[in-house]
C-alpha cells in the first residue's frame, strides 16, 4: 500500500514536469481549457482539470499563453494560444528535454 | 444547472482574495457545462441532475478546486521563510536581552527586601515576560511577514540562492551603502529593548533612592510622554522592519533611503508634539521632596532640569534628527549620480 502510495507520488512529480512543455506544445492554434485537457488526454497525457486551469492562468500571468474569451455555442469559452515569448521559448524547452530524456536513457539502459 | 450554479458560488466564496475571481468562475462554469454536454452526448442523455452530481463528484469539493487556485496556499511562503527566521531569531534574542535587563535592576533595586521565595518570584515574573513577549513578537512578525508575503511581488524579493553570488565580492572593500549585518542587529536589539522597558517595564524609569531598607522610587515619565508612545511604537516597528529589510539587502538603496527619511520625518513630528506639549518628566522638587531621603540641593537640581529639560531635549532631538534627514537626502543625491 505505502509502496503504491509513494510510486503515485513518484509518477506525479514526474508528469508535472512535462505540463507546462506539453501544454505549450499544443497551443499553436486556439484551444480551450476543456478542449485542450481532452486533446492531451487524446495524446495518452491525462491532466487533472485542478492542475491544468492553475497553469494555464499562470503561464499567461509569466507572458507564455495569451487567451481571449469568444462566444461559441451559447457559452462564452477562454481560448489560449502560445504568445510570441512562449514561441522564443519553446524550441529552447524542447532541446532541453531532448537532453534530459537522452541522459535518461543512457541511465537506465 | 442549479446544482452547477451553487458549486461554482462555494468556490467563488473561497476565492474572495484571489485576483481575478470573477473570470474563474466564468470559466469553471464553461468547463463544467462543456464536460457536462460532453458526457450526456457520450451516454445518449440528457444532461440531468444526476449527471451534474456525478460530474461534480469527480471534479472535486468546492475547497479542493478553490485552493488550486490560491498562488498563496501558505501562511509565509518559501521566498520570506529564511528572512522569517533571521528576523525571529533576532527579536527572541532581543527580547531575552532586554528581559534579562529589566529584571536585573529590578532585582538590584529591590535586593535587601528579596530573599528566597520573593527572589525565585522575581525571576520566574522575569521569565513570564520573555515567555509572553516571545508569544507576542511571534505573532505580530507572523502577521508582517504573511502581509509581505501577499503584497510584496515575487521578482522585488528573491530567494538567496537565486541570487548571483561573486566569490571575489568577499575581496571588495566595503562600499559606502553597504549595511553591516552587526549595525543592523544591534539597531533592531536596542528598539526591542526601548519597546520592552517603554511599554511593558515603565516601572523601572525612576529615580531610585536606598533608605529604612527599602527603595523608593520616583517616576522619571509624566503622561504627557506615554499620551504619544503609540506614535513612538509604530516608528520603532517600523525601523526594526526596514532594519531587518537591511540586514536581507545588505546595502542602503532608494526604497530603503525614502523609508528611512520618512520614519525620521514622523520622529521629528513626535518629538515636536513632545516639544509643544507638557513637560515628559514627572520629576517635580515636591515630588523628589516627599520621601524627605535625597539631599535638597540635588533635589532642587533634578527638579529644575525636569522643569525645563523637556523642551530642550525634545529640540536636541528635532535639531540631531533633521541633521540625520539632510545627512540621507546628501547621500542619496551623491550615489544617485555616481551611480
Amino acid at each position: 500500500m505505502a509502496n503504491n502510495e509513494s510510486l503515485d507520488n513518484v509518477v506525479l512529480e514526474l508528469r508535472r514536469g512535462v505540463i507546462v512543455l506539453a501544454v505549450l506544445s499544443q497551443l499553436n492554434g486556439e484551444q480551450y481549457g476543456y478542449s485542450l485537457l481532452k486533446l492531451l488526454s487524446d495524446q495518452g497525457l491525462e491532466v487533472d482539470q485542478g492542475t491544468l486551469y492553475p497553469l494555464l492562468r499562470r503561464l499567461e500571468t509569466q507572458g507564455l499563453l495569451e487567451s481571449v474569451w469568444k462566444l461559441e455555442e451559447a457559452r462564452p469559452r477562454r481560448y489560449y494560444v502560445i504568445s510570441a515569448e512562449g514561441k522564443k521559448l519553446l524550441p529552447k524547452l524542447k532541446k532541453e528535454w531532448a537532453g534530459i530524456v537522452s541522459t535518461m536513457e543512457k541511465m537506465l539502459a | 444547472m442549479k446544482l452547477i450554479d451553487r458549486y461554482i458560488a462555494e468556490v467563488g466564496k473561497r476565492l474572495s482574495l484571489v485576483k481575478g475571481r470573477a473570470d474563474i468562475e466564468k470559466e469553471l462554469r464553461s468547463t463544467l457545462e462543456d464536460m457536462l454536454e460532453d458526457r450526456a452526448q457520450k451516454a445518449g442523455k440528457s444532461a440531468d441532475e444526476a449527471r451534474e452530481i456525478e460530474l461534480l463528484k469527480e471534479y472535486g469539493t468546492p475547497d479542493q478546486v478553490a485552493a488550486t487556485y490560491d498562488p498563496h496556499p501558505y501562511l509565509i511562503g518559501p521566498r520570506m521563510y529564511p528572512f522569517f527566521i533571521k528576523i525571529l531569531q533576532i527579536v527572541f534574542f532581543a527580547i531575552a536581552i532586554a528581559f534579562a535587563v529589566t529584571t536585573g535592576i529590578e532585582i538590584v533595586t529591590q535586593a535587601p527586601t528579596l530573599a528566597g521565595r520573593e527572589f525565585v518570584r522575581a525571576i520566574g515574573h522575569g521569565l513570564g515576560g520573555i515567555i509572553s513577549a516571545a508569544v507576542a513578537a511571534f505573532g505580530n512578525i507572523v502577521l508582517i511577514f504573511a502581509i509581505l508575503e501577499r503584497v510584496v511581488p515575487n521578482k522585488e524579493f528573491k530567494l538567496d540562492d537565486e541570487k548571483e553570488w561573486d566569490p571575489a565580492s568577499l575581496m571588495k572593500e566595503p562600499e559606502p551603502t553597504e549595511v553591516k549585518p552587526w549595525e543592523a542587529i544591534l539597531s533592531i536589539v536596542f528598539i526591542f529593548i526601548a519597546l520592552s522597558i517603554f511599554n511593558f517595564n515603565s516601572q523601572i524609569l525612576g529615580i531610585y533612592t536606598f533608605a529604612d531598607d527599602q527603595w523608593i522610587s520616583v517616576p522619571v515619565l509624566s503622561d504627557a510622554f506615554f499620551r504619544w508612545l503609540p506614535l513612538m511604537n509604530i516608528a520603532w516597528v517600523a525601523e526594526i522592519i526596514l532594519y531587518g529589510l537591511l540586514l536581507r539587502s545588505g546595502r542602503w538603496d532608494l526604497p530603503t533611503r525614502l523609508v528611512s527619511i520618512g520614519i525620521k520625518i514622523f520622529q521629528v513630528v513626535i518629538a515636536y508634539l513632545l516639544f509643544i506639549g507638557p513637560s515628559i518628566f514627572a520629576v517635580t522638587t515636591e515630588s523628589l521632596s516627599l520621601g524627605g531621603h535625597l539631599d535638597p540641593e540635588a533635589v532642587k537640581i533634578l527638579g529644575a532640569i525636569a522643569q525645563h529639560g523637556s523642551p530642550i531635549l525634545m529640540g536636541f532631538i528635532i535639531f540631531v534628527t533633521i541633521i540625520d534627514i539632510i545627512k540621507t537626502v546628501y547621500k542619496l543625491i551623491t550615489q544617485r549620480s555616481n551611480s
